[in-house]
């Protein structure tokens, strides 16, 4: 056994996975520190679930390995599973046994001493709020109930480490703000890796992402260091009244430096009202007063100016549409950032 | 151990509380009683033909009880192979079908560990359905004059239960091999039913490979056990099957983590 002694509780070391000449995840690396939330973002089809289902142990790795609570997954797979909690993509549900009952065959199974069974099942029906429905067969639970007793069963023995394969897939909205409200409150205790392709998922619950493309990790960081980092070129959004758009586009032409991206009617029943965004080399401060005061002594009507940040969307669609080699050096520089 | 009564447990409360297995008891206990006392019946009106033979002075000695128990015990063997593979069609293909497989793989229990709780499971099943038979027969044969040696009957009793758990074994590995109950269901029931009368295959021939279709033949082996006949061969030819089944268990489920998927 080889317990490190860092403070990851997860630590993956150039993981990949192959079968046959598909390659499901490539060379996989990052570190999660204990007890942070690290979002697990990528399309459908990047190597999420491979990743996380060779992290829990039900996969073994063609190559690479990785560290879960000190633990080797290749060498020490009983400890590691022992230290972790799991949900798949489908809750693993017996659907005849009682919520209870299904609890305490989890808990039995994940070796929690028969003394503590008991109170560890209460412990996680309450943290759920499992309470009305604790003798309810689970084929009669709805949806959301499912899913958390999906999650119930992942907590029941107090591991360390959890790991959540898109845990509030398939959920309606009030269910899923319950769901993320549920996992927020386990960080700090546990370490959770959490897998969503619903990028505002993200930004809410995670402290750190990981965003993983075609088997490859496309880019590590917290949520704002991975917007600081791609927010690309200096860009304004404004929105004004004019009488037509190459009166606009006179007065644009006036300011150096400061190219018009795109220009388009706010609405069709008001033609007067123009949507525009602007991007310049130059930071957006020192241009932006001047586009405002050319416009207005032009006699348009200014109704909304402000800076456009790059939202985790757009670095999400830059990174997952992007080709090999931008791809690559895209995640050296999040590397660098994040390290 | 600890993961695989945890299995055990749950999968022996899963046949206790699912209709399948109700239903399956039903048929069993519905059929052996009504099969018992068909057999009850023509052995006391023959042995009535040979009371009132003997009254005129011929003497034939027919020994009802033995009749009886052999008869009947070759009967829930037969009834048992269209049975057992209904007991255990569901042991891993509804886990599969459920995804409950992830759970186990990723819980700190090894593959042998859940398949000797799930063939211990359905196997104490299939001992509390033969209880009943048990009881009503011993207590027939206790009314029988001259008194009958009840070893002849626990001995074919034992066979029953090693045979079954033999099947058992053979049913959880084609039960690993899909995800659909039904097909699981028919397979083990067409792999059985070949093992059960592969002596056909032999024929009148004289060769190894027909000695060796003989011996293997289930069928062969458990009408040694009724009989009486206790052979060591038997009992190993049994625990062997059992064995194997259990290893392309462990196996069959091994294999399931390096499929694609």
């Amino acid at each position: 056994m080889t317990v490190s002694s860092s403070n990851s509780a997860i630590e993956v070391e150039h993981l990949s996975k192959t079968y046959g000449t598909f390659t499901a995840i490539r060379d996989i690396s990052f570190r999660v520190n204990t007890g942070e939330i690290m979002g697990f973002l990528g399309p459908n089809g990047a190597g999420k679930t491979t990743s996380m289902r060779i992290l829990a142990g039900f996969l073994p790795a063609s190559e690479g390995t990785a560290r879960v609570a000190g633990f080797d997954i290749n060498q020490d797979s009983m400890a590691v599973r022992q230290r972790i909690g799991y949900l798949p993509e489908n809750p693993p549900l017996y659907t005849e046994m009682t919520v209870e009952g299904y609890l305490h065959f989890v808990a039995q199974l994940k070796r929690v001493s028969p003394g503590d069974r008991a109170a560890q099942v209460d412990r996680v029906i309450r943290r759920c709020s499992l309470e009305e429905k604790r003798h309810t067969l689970i084929r009669k639970l709805s949806k959301g109930y499912k899913q958390r007793v999906g999650i119930a069963q992942a907590l029941v023995h107090d591991p360390p480490v959890i790991i959540l394969d898109e845990p509030t897939v398939g959920l309606d909205p009030k269910q899923i703000i319950e769901v993320r409200n549920l996992i927020k409150s386990l960080a700090g205790e546990h370490t959770i890796i959490l897998s969503t392709h619903i990028l505002p998922e993200v930004s809410m619950t995670c402290d750190r992402v990981v965003i993983i493309n075609r088997g490859q990790v496309a880019a590590v960081g917290t949520p704002s260091e991975l917007t600081a980092q791609f927010q690309g070129e200096h860009q304004a959004r404004l929105q004004i009244g004019a009488p037509t758009a190459t009166a606009i586009r006179e007065v644009l032409q006036g300011i150096p430096q400061v190219q018009l991206l795109s220009l388009e009617p706010k609405t069709a029943a008001d033609p007067q009202r123009w949507q525009l965004q602007l991007s310049s080399s130059r930071p957006v401060d020192e241009w932006i007063p001047e586009v405002a005061k050319a416009l207005i002594q032009s006699g348009m009507a200014l109704y909304e100016i402000g800076r456009s940040q790059a939202s985790l969307e757009e670095i999400f669609l830059q990174l997952t549409t992007q080709e090999g080699s931008e791809v690559a050096s895209a995640s050296e520089n999040a590397e660098e950032a994040a390290a | 151990m600890n993961g695989m009564i945890a299995i055990f447990r749950k999968e022996l409360r899963g046949y206790f509380t699912s209709p399948i297995a109700y239903v399956v008891a039903a048929v069993f206990w519905g059929l052996a009683g009504f099969f018992f006392t068909n057999i009850l019946v023509r052995v006391i009106n023959y042995s009535q033909q040979v009371d009132l033979f003997a009254q005129f002075g011929q003497d034939n000695t027919f020994d009802a009880a033995t009749i009886l128990s052999q008869q009947f015990l070759n009967l829930l063997g037969t009834i048992f192979l269209f049975l057992l593979p209904i007991l255990t069609m569901g042991s891993y293909a509804e886990e599969r079908r459920r995804g409950t497989m992830e759970l186990l793989a990723t819980s700190p229990v090894t593959n042998l560990a859940v398949a000797l709780g799930k063939w211990l499971a359905v196997w104490v099943f299939f001992v509390t359905l033969l209880l009943p038979p048990l009881v009503y027969q011993l207590l027939v044969l206790n009314s029988s004059n001259p008194a009958v040696d009840y070893r002849l009957t626990l001995m074919g009793y034992v066979g029953l239960a090693l045979m079954a758990g033999s099947v058992m074994a053979l049913g959880l590995f084609v039960s690993s091999l899909t995800d659909s109950t039904l097909i699981a269901a028919v397979a083990t029931f067409g792999l059985v039913l070949l093992l059960w009368v592969v002596d056909a295959a032999a024929g009148q021939e004289s060769n190894w490979i027909a000695a060796t279709l003989r011996h293997v033949s289930l069928l062969q082996q458990y009408s040694n056990w009724v009989q009486g006949i206790v052979s060591s061969s038997s009992l190993i030819l049994f625990l062997s099957i059992t064995v194997l089944g259990l290893f392309a268990t462990v196996q069959s489920v091994e294999s399931l983590r390096w499929q694609q998927s």
